[in-house]
């Protein structure tokens, strides 16, 4: 290969994939930081089946100079570790894509491969095993080839292992070395010689950045808004929530628990909101099924708590480890009878930390229950961003009443009927403050009473919370052209698809204008009057009926406006995909 | 003086046994000297659950069924199982009349449908059966003595933070499932028995199963661990600080964690 004919790019996609534990995210892992040191921004994902241990699994990156939130049209290059591997990423290889095939069990099935592709096949196990003693060892044995093909420095490739394996024992690090040498020789069999692979990267200006998942965002983002208690139940894909708080909160004197049932999780966290203590509990929505009497009980007893439901495809147990948006009907209409409910709903990991913050400040403000509602990608993929804003964030505590504020005044009323209907409150042990909280239909004094005047003036006191927070509920994101005719909505992951088909939209001289909306309920008025601003508004949603668009026209925004564009595949969407689309849609040739 | 909300007459029948449940917690709270606004009552659905409007302290209605979790909750500790297990310092009474009067004399899973006095559900076999279990003990509401002593030790225990402290109450519904005769003449009283050593959980057990093959049924102290210091070792979050400005240092390491 000579440099003439090497490409140079600025977005690539890779895809690493075997079976699960030959190692997958080690490859992608140590491709991040290489490219990472050339300034390039990530978007790391996964796809794993729903087993134990093993099982097809497959580590996505992009990396990109610009900011990219989803997985690009074509891969680049394939590190296969098995057939199953060539014929999962082959039909997404790019025409002129590379594939790296471990050819230890034979020759890699082309038939699954686009005429185009280079194919290297190595025996990488076969090479592990006979010169290395471990199969495990294949994974840097297929670093050094991927390093070669990026053209990239032996000694910047054997740093970046080096880090890596820097808290192993150096025998082992050693070893690792030896099988990056073993693939270097191996590259340079077939034609791959140092720093004159088929493929350069770019480079950009590095900058402070972090890499990091929606669900470790939501987490940190709650811890930072003051969060001292969580519960949880282990489900996909939530469970990161739950072991990220278990090792942090205790180090700030907080507790997380892992609850016996959904059940329990959210009674508990009910139990510790009441003590005046920010507490969040998160779920898929297989437990945000079992939650709903406890947040109807949140709406009615008045007691703030954030519940994080990271939604999975359903219904039922459905396909736990792939995404869908699927479950907003539930969070916005679920529960019996009517409360006030508040669902934000964050895209990037960003909007997660600051949406998580949100959301607990809200809790505090209303009483009552706030839904933050992620997708399995949204929850689990990671990308590189800013740092976020940990010095900027406030606390806002609602109305809460202290010894000295109880002994100034004549009576405590726990549901005082008021203007903005947020009765101030005493949390337990207050002196003076002895209340009676309750689900059932109460008086102010917080005494069961069911006569028909007291009821109605509870329900609206209750409805009042949220006009009066409704200004400062988060506002959605936007992007694309303002004054287009055409728009596109979306929540969660679609931000990264919708951003980005809208720029090769415009490539093609149609111009949208996109929004994210970041509240969900209440529909904010500026939702509704984005479909009034457009002809047509398409609705681009992970479900199958079209739950965000029903939602959206059941506040006001004109029917006629809607166009649905639906996938429940579970399987994200790519920005050429959904481009293609939404031309289909408008008749325009592609 | 602040006003709050007046304690309500309790809404049970006359003759029920739940009279004397909340006499013995009463009593108890009194005879400690507890303040009212450093209890908590938390109770669950049905007639039990209306204990906590009478008594001026801080009360909890809970969904039904969760009372327990909630509990654990607020005291930053879980279920029946899970709350032995984590032997979390609080008292908690079962108030077990083996009906639902509140929805008109349906079965509970307590209810004995064999008609003799042993019971088919017994909590108390449970938590001797999990081993961090401290507390056990059964009273009858009608030997209102014995019912006093105990709740009485149940919340001496769980304020020493010595852990979770479970008392059951044979509490007769007179209305819908009146076993007063039946229970009472069942009854075989641990603390009058010489023999019984409550620190021998291994003895207690066997003892109250044998006692059940005859259709009897144990009240007392059925089990103290002798051994129960202060358990409880979990911190307390509603008490920290967690204002920005504190934790600023601390946020910015984490955040750290994830430069690239």
């Amino acid at each position: 290969m000579t440099l003439e004919t090497q490409r140079k790019l600025n977005d690539i996609n890779v895809m690493v994939a075997g079976q699960g534990g030959d190692g997958s995210l080690t490859v992608a892992n140590l491709l991040g930081v290489l490219v990472g040191r050339s300034g390039f921004r990530m978007f790391t994902s996964r796809d794993v089946a729903s087993r134990i241990k093993g099982g097809h699994a497959a580590a996505l990156m992009r990396a990109s100079i610009a900011p990219r939130g989803c997985m690009g049209d074509a891969l680049d290059l394939l590190v296969a570790f098995d057939e199953e591997a060539v014929e999962r990423g082959g039909p997404w290889l790019a025409e002129n894509g590379f594939v790296i095939f471990d050819s230890s069990g034979g020759p890699a099935p082309r038939e699954h491969l686009p005429a185009g592709a280079t194919v290297y096949e190595i025996p990488f196990a076969r090479l592990a095993v006979r010169d290395l003693r471990r199969d495990l060892f294949k994974n840097s044995l297929g670093f050094g080839v991927v390093a070669r093909i990026l053209s990239v420095p032996d000694d910047e490739a054997a740093d970046v292992l080096s880090r890596r394996f820097a808290h192993l024992p150096p025998r082992v690090a050693e070893a690792n070395l030896g099988a990056l040498r073993a693939g270097f020789a191996y590259a340079d069999d077939n034609g791959l010689t140092e720093g004159a692979g088929p493929l350069t990267l770019d480079r950009a200006a590095a900058s402070d950045r972090i890499h990091i998942s929606g669900n470790e965002a939501v987490a940190f983002g709650f811890l930072a808004a003051g969060g001292r208690f969580f519960t949880g139940y282990p489900i996909t894909p939530a469970t990161e929530i739950l072991t990220w708080l278990e090792r942090m909160l205790p180090r700030f004197g907080g507790v997380a628990i892992q609850a016996e049932d959904e059940l329990a999780a959210v009674n508990m966290a009910i139990g510790a909101a009441m003590t005046g203590t920010r507490s969040m509990t998160a779920t898929s929505g297989p437990g945000i099924s079992l939650m709903q009497e406890g947040v109807s009980h949140l709406g009615s007893a008045e007691i703030p708590l954030v519940v994080v439901d990271c939604q999975r495809s359903g219904p039922s147990t459905g396909m736990p480890t792939k995404p869908e948006q699927s479950d907003i009907n539930m969070v916005v209409h679920g529960g019996n009878g009517d409360f006030p409910r508040i669902v934000l709903a964050p895209s990037t990991p960003d909007d997660c930390f600051e949406l998580s913050v949100a959301a607990s400040n809200l809790a505090q403000r209303i009483q009552g229950p706030v839904y933050l509602i992620l997708d399995q990608a949204v929850s689990q993929d990671s990308v590189t961003t800013a740092p976020f804003a940990v010095d900027a964030v406030q606390l806002a505590a609602g109305k809460r009443l202290d010894a000295d504020d109880l002994s100034a005044t004549s009576e405590y009323r726990r549901y005082a009927v008021t203007d903005d209907g947020v009765s101030p409150w005493a949390v337990p042990g207050t002196p003076a403050g002895m209340s009676l909280v309750t689900g059932n239909e109460r008086n102010e004094w917080g005494q069961v009473d069911t006569a028909a005047a007291n009821r109605v003036a509870m329900v609206d006191k209750r409805a009042r919370k949220i006009a009066a927070v409704r200004d400062d509920l988060p506002l959605g994101r936007r992007w694309g052209d303002p004054d287009a005719t055409i728009g596109m909505l979306g929540i969660g992951m679609e931000l990264g698809a919708m951003a980005e088909a809208t720029e090769r939209l415009a490539a093609r001289g149609f111009p949208v204008s996109g929004l994210q909306p970041r509240t969900l309920w209440p529909v904010l008025d500026e939702t509704v009057e984005f479909i009034r601003d457009h002809e047509r508004v398409y609705i681009v949603e992970h479900n199958a009926e079209g739950q965000l668009s029903h939602l959206i026209a059941s506040v006001g925004a004109p029917h006629d406006r809607l166009r649905s564009i639906l996938k429940y595949d579970g399987i994200p969407f790519r920005p050429g995909a959904l481009a293609a689309r939404i031309l289909d849609a408008e008749g325009v040739a592609r | 003086m602040t006003t709050t909300y007046q304690p309500a007459i309790p809404i049970w029948c006359a003759g029920c046994g739940h009279f004397g449940v909340q006499a013995a917690m009463n009593g108890a709270i009194r005879t400690l000297e507890i303040p009212p606004h450093e209890t908590m009552i938390l109770a669950g659905i049905g007639c039990s659950g209306t204990v906590q409007n009478n008594l001026g302290t801080y009360g909890y209605h809970a969904l039904h069924g969760r009372v327990l979790p909630t509990a654990a909750g607020v005291h930053l500790a879980g279920h029946l199982v899970h709350s032995f297990r984590r032997n979390a310092s609080f008292t908690y009474v079962v108030m077990n009349n083996g009906v639902y009067g509140l929805t008109k004399g349906q079965n509970s899973p307590t209810f004995q449908s064999n008609g003799s006095a042993a019971l088919e559900f017994d909590a108390i076999s449970l938590g001797l059966s999990i081993p961090s279990t401290t507390f056990l003990a059964r009273g009858f509401a009608r030997w209102t003595d014995q019912l006093d002593r105990l709740m009485l030790a149940a919340v001496e225990h769980a304020r020493a933070g010595r852990g979770f402290a479970f008392i059951e109450v044979l509490s007769p519904c007179v209305t819908y499932n009146d076993t007063y005769p039946v229970w009472e003449a069942s009854l075989h009283d641990l603390d009058a028995d010489g023999d019984h050593d409550p620190a021998d959980r291994a003895a207690a057990f066997a003892k109250l199963t044998a006692l059940a093959e005859t259709g009897r049924m144990v009240v007392g102290q059925i089990y103290l661990a002798d051994d129960a210091g202060p358990a409880d070792p979990l911190p307390r979050p509603a008490a920290e600080d967690t204002s920005p400005t504190t934790n600023a240092q601390a946020y910015a390491e984490l955040l750290g964690r994830y430069r690239v």
